[in-house]
């Protein structure tokens, strides 16, 4: 089974300290052999390297435009948007019933920043929220920062462990990140949200179904330019979790929240949407969240 | 004739427009990118009137060079009346669905991409390509056939040539 992510072979990082570490290209193609996957040899084996070593230059310069690329789908699919009308009833119900001001959101594995730029410049959020975002890559921080200044925008990035911030976040967001962590990874990552300061979060990631593999392919196939986007695509879809996967590892890594999936189905019809979200909430938060959704909370799965 | 004329050259017109906002997408990560596609829009269309004035001058030469111009221009309005009985119906899928693009709910504007935009998108060449062909079925004259061949690689290459500024940038 092809499961491994390019985008996530030619990058390492050391966890505790961030410092980056070089990738031996021929380590990165023998993974991919032992998948026989040859499209990923053969876009891994066209990257520049200096002694095996691949550049770490030319793989940064990649992989900002590869997100240039993600951010198009994201735009395609109004996924600013989506994110700003999950995240106001959540605000709603921790302004009611008593947060820390300010409302620190933080964007877990931003990349460019794409979903905290957007809320920034258009979700109209209200002036006692922060927008953080970090990222472990400095070359996609870099960016994110690049782009938020030229368009004035009142959001902060970081290269950091976004669960290492300090202060820690009040609310933790991601998108297409979660399904990077396997096996014990999953729980682990929950983990992290386990913290006193903590008091929602809400994982946006692919949502599985017998079509979102075609439906990947065609959609990167048809809108994006780069081979490694195209490749990555459709792998996030096939190993993308299942919503009774990711309730499961959340309950097992952060049971002080409530969970539920929210947004699996498009209404009443049998169409899977493309994304779902897992919602996370301290218990004392959730009925003013059912409220502050109004009709939309039909979309929202049972709580565990 | 002049109305089938005038229809082709607005369809493409449209498409020429629509081919510069294509090659314009996905080469900026800003949040505002209202001047970045317009940029790009007005490029497609002005490089739409330039293949639209190759195209047209290269049907004229071919009139003026027949053997028989009448037959040749009623084998040519033949061919490009069933070339619109493809062309208009792919057109007004994607208007009305543009139509759909300014309703109010998250989920009616991504239906629009999920149904209609991404996979006609991907279908589109092949869209020009069978237009092309059901159109020659009527008339299947070496030189429209070479005509219309050389006319619809020139415009399926429009989206690529409107790509060529924006391939040195990194991101803008």
């Amino acid at each position: 089974m092809n499961d491994l992510e390019i985008s996530d072979e030619i990058l390492s990082f050391d966890p505790d300290t961030l410092e980056r570490l070089p990738v031996r290209k021929s380590a990165v193609l023998q993974k991919f052999a032992a998948q026989s996957n040859r499209r990923a040899m053969s876009i891994v084996r066209e990257m520049a390297d200096r002694n095996d070593i691949l550049d770490p230059d030319a793989v940064d310069r990649r992989l900002i435009r590869v997100h240039c690329e993600m951010q198009r789908i994201s735009e395609e699919f109004q996924h600013g948007q989506r994110v700003a009308e999950l995240l106001r009833p959540i605000l709603e119900a921790l302004r009611s019933t008593g947060v820390v001001r300010p409302i620190r959101i933080v964007d877990v594995g931003c990349g460019t920043g794409f979903v905290l730029r957007w809320l920034a410049a258009r979700g109209d959020l209200g002036n006692d929220v922060e927008l953080v975002g970090a990222d472990y890559h400095p070359a996609l921080i870099g960016e994110a920062m690049r782009l938020a200044k030229k368009e004035d925008l009142r959001v902060t990035f970081r290269v950091a462990n976004a669960f290492r911030l300090d202060p820690p976040g009040s609310f933790y967001l991601s998108t297409g990140v979660v399904h990077h962590f396997r096996g014990e990874g999953l729980p682990a990552f929950f983990r992290s949200h386990d913290r006193p300061e903590t008091r929602a979060f809400a994982h946006f990631d692919f949502l599985p179904s017998p079509m979102a593999p075609f439906g990947s392919w065609l959609f990167h196939a048809v809108r994006m330019r780069d081979p490694l986007a195209k490749h990555d695509g459709v792998v996030s879809a096939i190993r993308a979790y299942s919503g009774d996967e990711l309730v499961r590892a959340a309950g097992d890594g952060a049971p002080g929240f409530v969970r539920a999936m929210y947004s699996t189905r498009l209404g009443i019809l049998p169409i899977p949407r493309a994304f779902h979200s897992l919602v996370g909430l301290r218990p004392e938060y959730r009925e003013a969240f059912l409220r502050a959704l109004g009709p939309r909370r039909s979309r929202l799965g049972a709580w565990t | 004739m002049t109305l089938l004329i005038v229809t082709l050259y607005l369809l493409a017109v449209v498409d020429a427009t629509a081919s510069g906002y294509s090659a314009a997408a996905g080469r900026s990560a800003l949040i505002h990118k209202g001047p970045h596609y317009r940029k790009s829009m007005v490029r497609g269309f002005v490089l739409g009137q330039i293949a639209a004035a190759i195209s047209l001058s290269l049907v004229l030469w071919a009139v003026k060079t027949a053997a028989h111009p009448d037959a040749f221009c009623s084998d040519l309005a033949r061919v490009w009346t069933r070339m619109l009985q493809v062309y208009l119906p792919f057109s007004l899928i994607i208007l009305t669905a543009f139509a759909f693009r300014l309703a109010p709910s998250v989920d009616v504007r991504c239906l629009t991409s999920t149904l209609v935009f991404g996979p006609l998108a991907g279908i589109r060449p092949l869209v020009a390509i069978a237009g092309l062909l059901w159109g020659l079925w009527a008339a299947p004259r070496p030189e429209i056939i070479a005509g219309g061949a050389g006319i619809l690689l020139l415009w399926l290459s429009l989206e690529r040539v409107l790509g060529i500024p924006y391939r040195p940038k990194e991101s803008v």
